[in-house]
């Protein structure tokens, strides 16, 4: 199947290295401590995140540092076919501890000892990137709420169909077989924090695909630094500034 | 949720005495309610709703299935509710499972009748497509985002409002099928058939706080109350399900009290949703 056209188009009208449309607000969800949505393209999904608060089991309670917890869930109609169960079937459980450790590596969690930081992630529509969107959602979702971190992190994916390196792709061209390389940085301190990779690639065509999706990741973090910046303007307005 | 202290509990229960709740409403007055359709663009139908901070979505998909063998003259409908962990961190993993089986099952009686089809908010027989083989299956899944009190009612309205945007492909069946073997039926991919939802039901739930009743209770109040009753009413003012929650015993005079309140409050929610939802798809067909 021919996911480039001769003209460089890909199935969607994108060129190769022209990212989906971004779109996302902050505060979405009422009662959490700080929330977000985020959509790439179709793909959209709500961060929710409760903390720092007491631990709930203390038999993980940490003295020196914050407990991060990560919950990621699908909601039946996010797919295409209906999904029978949202949550605890093995990929959930997969990209539930990859959010974390991405999470966690930015967070500052000596600042808040025996706490717990809850990251709760539910997908309305999946249409490949999932993972991406979520570690996006998330990172707006704790700058809502207040968590100091490090940086932002955010996240990109890119492929390799006929020949041609893709950035973002959706969920036809996950499906297609090739390689899906998952990119997430810190944008300031310019480095990488995850990178998953599936099926394979010369080496020489893996670093110019992860370069592109390192320069996708930038791009979303200038969006989000947009994003923090007008919702920092808005809140002032209300307090009367 | 953070424990209410003494103060807050009297403040709450000495209001709804005097008819002003925390937020300055009647005992009988819903939070502004907000609708918008279309929002799930993969599903058959869906809309998202939102009453204060309760947020939910309801998306409904058609699929074509086999007809239970006791009633082949009738479609399937199941509907599902999940609880996401955004609306409370209790939910997480399988935290949410009781309150999803309970506002499931709620909601199948309120919207889908007796055991034997008989008085569905939903008419089941123009679901078939092909007496005792092919039927539409109607899954309704709904998904809590945020969650502030009245979940039942927001859902109720959220089917609603997703049955109305629900469009069903028309079909054709292959005229020169024999009889045992399963017919070809061809789905049209151009012309759809809007769901009839003048007898979808919606759900009031009337919380009994004290000595009174509201509707429409946040997440605070409803800590408060001693029990809860949901009857979901439909346009021509009759009663298509009840359900009680909640531990206190009530004297039947007070449930049939309720019941006409219901009914009252019923009509002014029906005609608001029904604008709303108006509203909501001009906007989504701009």
């Amino acid at each position: 199947m021919e996911f480039v056209s001769p003209e460089g188009l890909r199935l969607d009208g994108r060129r190769p290295t022209e990212m989906r449309q971004l779109r996302a607000e902050v505060g979405v969800v009422a009662k959490a401590d700080g929330s977000a949505s985020f959509e790439m393209g179709n793909t959209k999904v709500i961060a929710a995140v409760y903390g720092p608060r007491e631990v709930q089991n203390k038999g993980q309670q940490m003295n020196d540092q914050a407990l991060v917890r990560c919950e990621y869930s699908m909601a039946n109609f996010s797919t295409g076919d209906r999904m029978r169960k949202p949550k605890g079937d093995r990929r959930s459980t997969e990209i539930s501890l990859v959010i974390r450790q991405t999470m966690e590596a930015c967070i500052l969690t000596h600042l808040m000892p025996r706490s717990q930081i809850d990251i709760f992630v539910q997908v309305l529509q999946a249409d490949g990137g999932t993972r991406s969107a979520c570690i996006n959602a998330a990172t707006l979702a704790l700058a809502d709420a207040g968590i100091p971190m490090r940086d932002l992190v955010t996240s990109c994916s890119s492929g390799y169909l006929n020949s041609t390196p893709l950035l973002d792709l959706n969920y036809v061209e996950d499906s297609a077989g090739g390689p899906d390389v998952t990119v997430g940085i810190l944008p300031k301190l310019d480095k990488v924090t995850l990178l998953q990779m599936d099926a394979k690639l010369p080496i020489d065509i893996f670093e110019n695909v992860m370069q592109l999706a390192i320069e996708g990741c930038k791009a979303v973090a200038n969006y989000i630094r947009e994003i923090l910046l007008e919702n920092t303007k808005q809140l002032e307005f209300r307090r009367g500034v | 949720m953070v424990g209410l202290s003494l103060g807050e509990k009297n403040f709450i229960k000495g209001g709804i005495a005097q008819d002003i709740r925390t937020d300055g409403r009647k005992r009988l007055t819903y939070r502004p309610i907000f609708v918008e359709t279309g929002v799930i663009p993969q599903a058959s139908g869906s809309a998202r709703v939102k009453m204060g901070a309760t947020d939910v979505i309801a998306s409904v998909k058609a699929e074509l299935g086999k007809p239970n063998a006791s009633h082949p003259d009738k479609g399937k409908v199941s509907i599902y509710v999940d609880c996401s962990p955004t609306a409370e961190p209790t939910f997480e993993g399988r935290g949410g499972e009781e309150l999803s089986m309970e506002l499931s099952t709620a909601l199948q009686r309120c919207l889908l009748g007796g055991k034997s089809g008989a008085g569905a908010g939903i008419d089941l027989s123009s679901l078939s497509i092909v007496e005792g083989k092919v039927c539409w299956d109607i899954y309704i899944d709904g998904l809590v985002v945020s969650s502030d009190g009245n979940l039942l009612d927001a859902l109720g309205a959220a089917i609603k409002a997703a049955l109305s945007n629900t469009a069903v492909p028309k079909v054709q069946v292959a005229a020169n099928a024999s009889l045992d073997e399963q017919p070809e039926v061809d789905v049209s991919d151009e012309e759809f058939q809007q769901f009839d939802t003048t007898g979808v039901p919606v759900i009031i739930t009337l919380t009994k706080v004290g000595r009174h009743y509201i509707v429409d209770a946040t997440a605070e109040e409803e800590s408060q109350m001693s029990s809860a009753v949901s009857i979901s009413v439909n346009r021509q003012g009759r009663i298509c399900g009840l359900t009680k929650r909640g531990g206190a015993g009530l004297d039947p005079s007070i449930i049939l009290d309720m019941i006409s309140v219901a009914k009252h409050v019923s009509e002014q929610l029906i005609n608001k949703l029904d604008s709303e939802i108006a509203a909501a798809e001009a906007c989504e067909e701009e």
